[in-house]
């Protein structure tokens, strides 16, 4: 088996865990729910600390869990629990020190990153010699994410690393989630609240609410499904789009993404040219029109078909999803979610495959991860 | 002469409650250490009656505890059997039957706050420490004893302090037998009782000297809240 199999059962509080899951041991797998769902749950029982569950769970071929509990000082994972905990007795270097020394034994031909490139890419330097209790929230997160991957484990669990980083710094940081992820072959599994970090982020997505998988899948499939949908509520209702990076426009400090033969420029600088890139666009940020407009409003314009009309009984809205245009293939589409009024969609009297142009703002995408 | 007698009497109840006091930390560190470990971390029902029963010293009048030691320290229990047999001699009235009285008697002041130095420390740290590596035993080594040396500190001078200040068991338990069970606090007594205030002055005046100073040092080094090591 070259799984990480997780089946978890019990009460914990008052929610009902229910959970299996056969975890792959490659990409970013991220963990989504509501608060109180059980996802820190599940990264405690993965740990080995959960004793009230019912737990089995096998990591390739090693039973880590099955009634006989393998002490978690032993198990293969490097875990960092929301709102990490740094020794307050030890300064930074000594707390990177704790992990490094007693990190697990290589396995194999694994490439493992130095604790000086770690130091590097999480500009961890100026910190070394100072003390937890002077460090910010978001110092603390990195020297904690700089911990857990110094224990050089086969794969690291990480809850909700971003929560206290401001936005300047996270793409820097998914970027170097990403690079571990890919040159070191590390799995990730990566909870989190936030669908930007999931958008730029996840290969895959889990779905839990109370407790129970609902949903599991390629992470684009499962952010443009209605399960997700429901899961986040119509206001944060988004669409996620997968381009590749074409071309930037340096002065403007813009970049072109081509979606299947069509055009989407996005802010900021790739680093890598050609590569496959996913950017949220939330549905209230799409503009609908039945005709093409002749005069420039806003950067983008994408060419599609009206494939289902929600029209929301209780509210003044209805959300469009629009099938949109391939200009290369017939085989694959991609699907943008649009939300507008119900006054407006008979006023410019929308039906089923009605021919559409969405206008979306540049300004309304997320600074990227690239 | 007499006045020398009377006076090496003192210096020899000083003694014999240093080496006490000494001695019972050092048993109540064995002791007390893994049972405040146990009743800061397990939630378990036995916890209950364990925390009752070690804090059960802190209400019971002396007298209480005193009384009951005496029988179960008597010769004809297992206990004073085996004491016998251990050592030949009698575990009532002997320096080590004063030992066990006092690290019962001083149990709640060593665990209560190692305990809550414990419970500030917190599962999540240990539980940080076991993911990044660490056993146990590497756990409580590298990172609770560290984190808790306030506790350890507090925990050492409050049990020290109190098991000089003993008097009511040490009195039962032991008798006051000269150079032997006579604590300070029984040579105020006796001095009391004969009327030499002077003599009196001069040992409670030092006892009162020496639990304000262990008090000041104690406060002094709890001010900051952590204690790092450099």
């Amino acid at each position: 088996m070259t799984n990480l199999y997780v089946k978890l059962e019990g009460k914990i509080g008052n929610i009902l865990i229910d959970f299996e899951h056969n975890f792959p041991l490659k990409g970013i797998t991220v963990l989504y729910g509501p608060n109180g769902s059980g996802k820190s749950t599940i990264i405690s029982a993965i740990a080995g600390f959960s004793h009230n569950l019912k737990s089995k769970i096998i990591y390739k071929k090693m039973v880590l869990d099955n009634g006989i509990k393998v002490p978690s000082y032993k198990r293969p994972f490097g875990i960092m629990f929301q709102d990490p905990i740094l020794f307050e007795h030890l300064n930074i270097k000594q707390n990177l020190d704790f992990a490094d020394r007693r990190s697990k034994p290589k396995v194999g031909t694994q490439k493992i990153i130095s604790k000086n490139e770690l130091i590097n890419h999480l500009d961890l330097l100026p910190l070394l010699d100072r003390h937890p209790e002077n460090l910010s929230g978001g110092e603390k997160l990195r020297v904690a994410l700089a911990r857990t991957i110094l224990t050089k484990s086969e794969y690291l669990f990480l809850d909700e690393p971003m929560s206290d980083i401001d936005i300047k710094y996270k793409a820097k940081l998914l970027i170097f989630l990403k690079m571990i992820n890919k040159k070191f072959n590390i799995p990730i599994l990566y909870i989190t609240h936030s669908i930007e970090e999931i958008s730029q982020i996840a290969d895959n997505l889990i779905l839990i609410n109370n407790g129970k998988k609902i949903d599991y899948g390629p992470a684009q499939d499962i952010l443009n499904n209605n399960s997700f949908q429901n899961l986040i509520g119509k206001f944060e209702s988004s669409s996620v789009l997968e381009g590749l990076l074409k071309s930037s426009n340096k002065p403007f400090n813009m970049t072109t993404l081509d979606i299947n033969g069509q055009r989407l420029i996005v802010p900021g600088k790739p680093r890598l040219e050609n590569n496959k890139v996913r950017v949220r666009i939330r549905s209230r940020d799409v503009i609908v029109s039945p005709v093409k407009l002749d005069f420039f409003i806003v950067e983008n314009e994408l060419e599609g078909v009206v494939s289902k009309i929600e029209t929301e009984t209780n509210t003044a809205f209805t959300e469009l999803v629009i099938t949109l245009i391939n200009k290369k293939s017939a085989k694959k589409f991609q699907t943008l979610r649009a939300r507008i009024t119900t006054y407006n969609l008979q006023k410019m009297k929308l039906r089923m495959n009605s021919k559409v142009f969405a206008y979306i703002s540049s300004v309304s995408i997320d600074r990227q991860a690239y | 002469m007499e006045i020398y007698n009377l006076f090496s009497s003192d210096i020899s109840a000083i003694f014999i409650s240093l080496k006490l006091a000494l001695i019972t930390c050092f048993f109540l560190g064995l002791i007390g250490t893994p049972l405040a470990y146990y009743l800061a971390f397990k939630s378990k029902a036995s916890k209950s009656f364990l925390e009752a029963v070690v804090t059960l010293p802190l209400v019971l009048p002396p007298t209480v505890i005193g009384f009951y030691l005496i029988i179960i320290f008597s010769p004809d229990t297992y206990l004073g059997n085996f004491f016998i047999m251990l050592t030949g001699e009698q575990l009532i009235f002997s320096f080590y039957g004063l030992v066990l009285a006092s690290v019962i008697y001083s149990l709640p002041f060593w665990v209560q706050p190692l305990q809550s130095s414990f419970e500030r420390i917190g599962k999540d740290t240990i539980k940080t420490a076991n993911t990044l590596g660490a056993n146990s035993l590497d756990t409580f080594k590298n990172v609770i004893i560290p984190l808790s040396k306030r506790g350890f500190l507090t925990s050492f001078i409050i049990s020290f302090a109190h098991t000089m200040g003993e008097f009511g068991i040490v009195l039962m338990v032991g008798g006051g037998i000269h150079g032997k069970t006579k604590v300070i606090a029984i040579s105020i007594y006796d001095h009391v009782e004969q009327l030499s205030f002077g003599k009196a002055h001069f040992l409670a005046a030092g006892m009162l000297i020496l639990s304000f100073i262990i008090l000041i040092c104690l406060f002094y080094s709890n001010r900051k809240s952590v204690v790092r090591i450099k």
